[in-house]
């Protein structure tokens, strides 16, 4: 066998051919995870300010930022429940019965309240159904609203303000020193008055009085089960 | 597997495993370790068809490359947008989000069985026992568990239907309106009324009401063989009983009266466990009852004989003057020990003889009790009222003749638990049927009215111990279906609302308040019916000759799992693996080992059984403890109408109750696959049930298991699983389905070994196939601090909580079933298929919402009601202080009737499962793997119980 000579089975050009296929392939595979990794943080995925179409245009910026309702006249799950809870329409009424009760924009309250039927919104924040949230702790512990939910008192129109992906909980579950603030002022909007430093050292503070440990809090069991 | 084997000639070579699960097992049959051995035996029966060898390299890595792409592609699926629906109007004190419990009850052929309905949003999601009432101390059975799904049941029945077409209650309401003059123009001659056993006070005014306004109206009842408990009777008191003798009877067995008889069997069983009195239990019986399997000493007797068994059980406790009959060895042996344990009990013993005995075997037990003084161990409880209904069985000859002209069925199914019923009702007239489905009887009839759930109803009924409970709607009735009081009423132009009625039933409620707390506490004030003095003690009769015992005798009992048949639409009972067989989805012609031996039968060969002049033919299952000659079939499965799951399920032997004449089984063609889960997720060990003889006595210490240091946390969950108080009822599996949204898989996956159940039943015999050992044990995940699937899952889908739990992460989890494959317990399921997201949406809306909704693809396992623990646990912490003692109650521990199942803290010492788990009786399953197990186990007391197939 080796006596004989082979045919050459391929040209001079495969070699070129082949670096050039190689490189190819290797900038595709790069640009496919890096734009993998770009799609999966982007808004299209995360839907972070996006807005929906909802039945009523509520705007957050109106009843919270200019009227100063506190959110939990509407929201009043939120301190015992694990849910915050959406208003129902006789919540709505109590006010507008009295304010803007002809405006066509509020038909959709109106006729929900007459015939009893409930209003169809739009979720805007919303968990993965294998993730239990709890509002109830978090509020008792000192988690703002605004962490979560961003500045809402300045949204005509309700959008997501956070990618509610596993990073962005374990951010927090993992050092939660700086999102803590006294319950008192959970659903204070404005940033508060604090150095960073400041905030760090209140936050270590309720951490130490309730227990509060990071190495419990980043595990499984506490969000999925 | 097993429907394939066999039948052992005579006792055959040991597998060198003193515990066995079924015949198969204890003759090695070839093939089937083999199929034990892989832990998957569905993968021999695949799509790919034939052995396990067919899967060639090149198909695996087809498959592989496949479901890869695939399970790439599901990801790109975007989740849909949700909408959210808030109320209209606030509910006036519940909290979205906040779990609310309401006192309400379900009813058993007649008997109310004390619940709190657990409901979210407004709709009820669990129930769990009334820990206020003294009939459920909070604990339930199998069937008050799944009460919950009848509730949601897609197949209910939901307009009214005249013959056969759907039509509105407008329409209803002017038909019984109608019949409501003709009736007052006759005075009601001609109209039946037929029902189960009523023990609604308020439904059994309204009947009283109906026969005095038409005095030629008769009611029925329709007990299908069972007693009426609502005629009163006697209450047994297992708590005050320190000896009890069974014959013939299941006082642990399903029914309504088991959670009764089995919460004072666990606390009798206690005291015995600490120190106080004895707790001895003497069974003789035909066939392996839970009972049994939980006897001190057990007999297996042919039900002829146990008139014999009494007459000198009667002598040898001093009765005088009885005739006895000579014994076999075992016999006289159980007679010995079972009058001497009565003889030492004295004052405090208990016999209890099954209703098929005659009558003059009840009398001769009562004459033996009163020799004994045996009084305080039951009460008497006196008949509801003066109401007397007439046996279902004098209505057909009636409707044969022509003398029934209008028949209004409530909430019975007489076309299918009466034989003959179809072809006398064509001489009715008119018939009218109220029920929850459109079954076997609203075919027949002529108008069919869709009946309410009890659980979205106004009503009250009568608790086990004869009190009254209120029963009140856990949710708004979703469907166009009216109570039974108010089919009742439309009859009698009565409009009162549901609630109305009640109250007017119960004159000390008038009272609001009082009215409040009944609702409340789910009992009535001062309902207990005053025990009458106890039956005077008859002289014994004599007792009719035994009759030849060359024959076959038949027992036909209700269904552990369906019981008569009403409950056969219900997949969560379908799907329960019987006590004692571990049969799913179906009933089978229960034989002995001896007789099948004799008749060269093996599981799953099609026989006819013939009793007199009828006959119904159904397979076999071989069960090893059955007296010889005794053949057992169950009542309630072969519906041919109804819910759409209990259609085609089994075959109807109702056409055997009550047939006289010779017992015969012949061989029929054929044969049947039965779904048995008896080999199922079997582990490999010598000694899984472990005894102890008496209470004194301690298991040997087991050597210190490992290097390392056990795990420490606080709180560091653990779980004790007394063997002692467990009798195998399987209240537990159906909590835990319940509770953590557990899907059913159907008869087919289960004969593949696919069944979901997080908690099974493990049954085991010991010893002789004719006369085994049998014991029962609970197996859920064993939570081990050295987790072997821990060590296997390459993705950390199952990871460790510094608690002390094992979790599995769903959306981690990539189905490789390493796991599975690790875990020597094998608690492991894995969801081949989609089984939840075509439910329909009554089922959704049954599903706890703190559960997880598994999808396919994904391990799921005992998670020890981590929903549980996390609610308790963020409890404490809002209120700043430790999850305390008893805080945190799992489902299945909650259910349990005996208090079998302990969980706790165990690094607490002064918990209650610290206490068990340092008891002398504790030891961990499989200890030999060093897996360090948080669930652990006590040991029986055998308590000198030797049994005829192995000497203590």
């Amino acid at each position: 066998m080796w006596g004989r000579r082979t045919a050459q089975v391929f040209p001079p050009a495969v070699d070129t051919w082949v670096r050039l296929g190689t490189l190819a392939a290797a900038v595709v595979v790069l640009g496919l995870a890096l734009g993998g990794w770009d799609y999966a943080r982007s808004a299209y995925v995360t839907r972070v300010g996006w807005v929906r179409d909802q039945p009523v245009p509520f705007s957050h910026k109106h009843h919270v930022g200019d009227v100063g309702l506190d959110c939990r006249y509407c929201h009043t799950g939120v301190e015992d429940s694990a849910e915050a809870g959406l208003p129902p329409t006789h919540t709505c009424m109590t006010c507008h019965s009295q304010l803007w009760t002809g405006a066509a924009l509020l038909e959709p309250v109106r006729r929900s309240l007459a015939s009893g039927q409930p209003i169809h919104w739009q979720r805007v924040s919303k968990l993965p159904d294998y993730v239990q949230f709890n509002h109830s702790i978090h509020v008792a512990r000192g988690v703002g609203c605004v962490e979560c939910h961003g500045r809402i008192d300045q949204m005509p129109l309700t959008a997501r303000a956070e990618p509610f992906q596993m990073k962005f909980c374990l951010d927090c579950h993992r050092d939660p020193s700086t999102r803590l603030r006294p319950v008192a002022l959970v659903t204070r909007m404005e940033p508060l008055p604090w150095s960073e430093a400041e905030r760090r050292a209140y936050g270590l503070r309720v951490m130490a009085a309730h227990r509060i440990d990071p190495k419990v809090l980043d595990n499984c069991e506490i969000c999925h089960r | 597997m097993s429907e394939d084997t066999p039948l052992p000639t005579g006792l055959p070579q040991a597998t060198g495993q003193a515990y066995w699960r079924g015949l198969d097992e204890l003759v090695d049959e070839p093939g089937f370790m083999a199929t034990l051995a892989e832990r998957f035996p569905a993968l021999a029966t695949g799509p790919f068809s034939g052995e396990a060898g067919d899967w060639r390299r090149r198909d695996i890595l087809k498959c592989l490359g496949g479901a890869v792409a695939l399970a790439g592609l599901d990801g790109c699926e975007r989740r849909p947008d949700e909408e959210a629906l808030p109320a209209v109007v606030a509910d006036e004190d519940g909290t979205p989000g906040v779990a609310r419990f309401y006192a309400t009850a379900v009813e058993l052929d007649g008997v109310a069985q004390p619940l709190l309905g657990k409901t979210r949003e407004g709709r009820p999601v669990k129930l769990e026992g009334n820990p206020e009432h003294p009939a459920s101390l909070g604990a339930t059975d199998a069937f008050g568990q799944a009460a919950l799904l009848d509730l949601y049941d897609p197949d209910r029945s939901a307009a009214p239907l005249e013959r056969g077409t759907p039509t509105t209650w407008a329409r209803a309401e002017d038909a019984l309106t109608g019949l409501r003059a003709a009736l007052d123009a006759s005075g009601g001659a001609g109209f039946r009324l037929l029902t189960g056993p009523v023990g609604s006070p308020t439904l059994r005014r309204q009947i009283a009401g109906l026969l005095a306004r038409w005095p030629g109206a008769r009611w029925h009842l329709l007990a299908s063989g069972r007693t009426d408990h609502t005629a009163g009777g006697d209450l047994p008191r297992l708590d005050r009983a320190e000896a009890v003798v069974c014959l013939d009877a299941d006082p642990l067995g399903p029914g309504p009266w088991q959670v009764w008889n089995a919460t004072r069997w666990g606390q009798r069983r206690r005291a015995f466990q600490g120190g106080a009195g004895s707790a001895s239990l003497y069974v003789a019986e035909p066939s392996p009852t839970i009972t049994g399997v939980t006897a001190t000493r057990r007999l297996a007797a042919a039900p002829s004989r146990i008139g014999v068994l009494l007459a000198a059980l009667a002598a040898r406790v001093g009765v005088a003057g009885v005739a006895t009959a000579p014994l076999t060895s075992p016999e006289r042996a159980w007679v010995d020990a079972a009058g001497d344990g009565l003889a030492k009990a004295r004052g405090r013993g208990l016999i209890l003889v099954g209703k098929d005995q005659p009558a003059s075997a009840q009398a001769l037990a009562a004459a033996i009790e009163a020799h004994l003084g045996n009084g305080a161990t039951r009460t008497a409880l006196p008949p509801l009222d003066a109401l007397v209904p007439v046996d279902a069985a004098a209505l057909l000859p009636d409707m044969a003749a022509g003398r029934v002209r209008t028949l209004l069925v409530l909430g019975a199914n007489p076309a299918y638990a009466l034989p003959g019923f179809a072809e006398a009702a064509a001489r009715v007239a008119t018939r009218l049927h109220a029920g929850l489905h459109v079954d076997e009887t609203a075919q027949l009839a002529h108008w069919h009215l869709p009946l309410a759930h009890l659980l979205e109803s106004w009503s009250d009924g009568r608790a086990a111990d004869g009190s009254a409970v209120p029963i009140q709607p856990l949710v708004r009735p979703w469907l166009d279906a009216r109570s039974r009081h108010a089919v009742l009423g439309l009859l009698l132009g009565d409009s009162k609302d549901d609630r109305t009625r009640v109250r007017e039933t119960w004159p000390q409620l008038s009272d609001d308040a009082a009215w409040e707390e009944a609702l409340l506490k789910g009992r009535i004030a001062g309902s207990e019916p005053a025990a009458v003095s106890p039956r005077p003690a008859a002289a014994p009769a004599p007792l009719s000759p035994p009759s030849p015992t060359d024959g076959l005798s038949l027992v036909v009992r209700p269904d552990p799992c369906v019981w008569d048949g009403s409950l056969a639409g219900n997949p969560w009972l379908q799907e329960l693996p019987k006590p004692l067989t571990k049969l799913t989805w179906g009933n089978a012609v229960h034989v002995s080992p001896a007789l099948a031996r004799e008749q060269g039968l093996k599981n799953g060969d099609m026989v006819r059984l013939t009793a007199g002049d009828r006959s119904v033919t159904g397979p076999v299952w071989i069960l090893p403890g059955q007296e010889r000659h005794t053949v057992l079939v169950h009542l309630g499965h072969g519906r041919r109408a109804g819910s759409k799951v209990a259609q085609g399920v089994g075959f109807d032997v109702h056409p055997l109750l009550g047939a006289t004449g010779p017992v015969r089984l012949e061989r029929a063609d054929g044969s049947a696959t039965l779904a048995s889960t008896q080999q199922h997720f079997a582990m490999e060990e010598d000694e899984f049930v472990r005894f102890v003889d008496t209470l004194a006595d301690t298991l040997p210490p087991e050597p210190a298991s490992s290097f390392y240091p056990p795990q420490k946390s606080s709180p560091a969950w653990g779980m004790a699983i007394d063997l002692d108080l467990c009798i195998g009822c399987n209240a537990c599996v159906v909590a835990c389905v319940a509770e953590n949204n557990v899907p059913m898989v159907g008869a087919e996956q289960v004969a593949k070994g696919r069944e979901m159940h997080w908690l099974r039943v493990d049954r085991y015999y010991r010893g002789d196939p004719d006369d085994p050992v049998h014991a029962f044990q609970p197996v859920p995940c064993m939570h081990c601090e050295d987790a072997p699937c821990e060590m296997g899952c390459p993705v950390n889908a199952t990871v460790h909580s510094p608690d002390g739990l094992n979790l599995q992460v769903y959306n981690r989890c990539i189905g490789t079933r390493t796991c599975s494959a690790y875990c020597p317990y094998k608690v492991r399921r894995f969801n081949w298929f989609d089984l939840t997201s075509k439910d329909p949406p009554e089922l959704r809306a049954a599903r706890n919402p703190e559960v997880t909704v598994r999808s396919r693809g994904v391990m799921e396992k005992c998670t020890y009601c981590i929903q549980r623990i996390s609610a308790a646990r963020i409890t404490a912490k809002k209120e700043d202080r430790a999850i305390a003692e008893g805080e945190v109650v799992t489902a299945c521990q909650a259910a349990c009737p005996t208090q079998a199942i302990v969980f706790g803290d165990v690094s607490r010492p002064d918990s209650a499962v610290s206490t068990r788990k340092a008891g002398g009786r504790d030891y961990d399953l499989l200890a030999e793997a060093q897996t360090r197990p948080r669930t652990t186990y006590q040991a029986r007391i055998r308590s000198g119980e030797s049994h005829g197939g192995e000497e203590a």
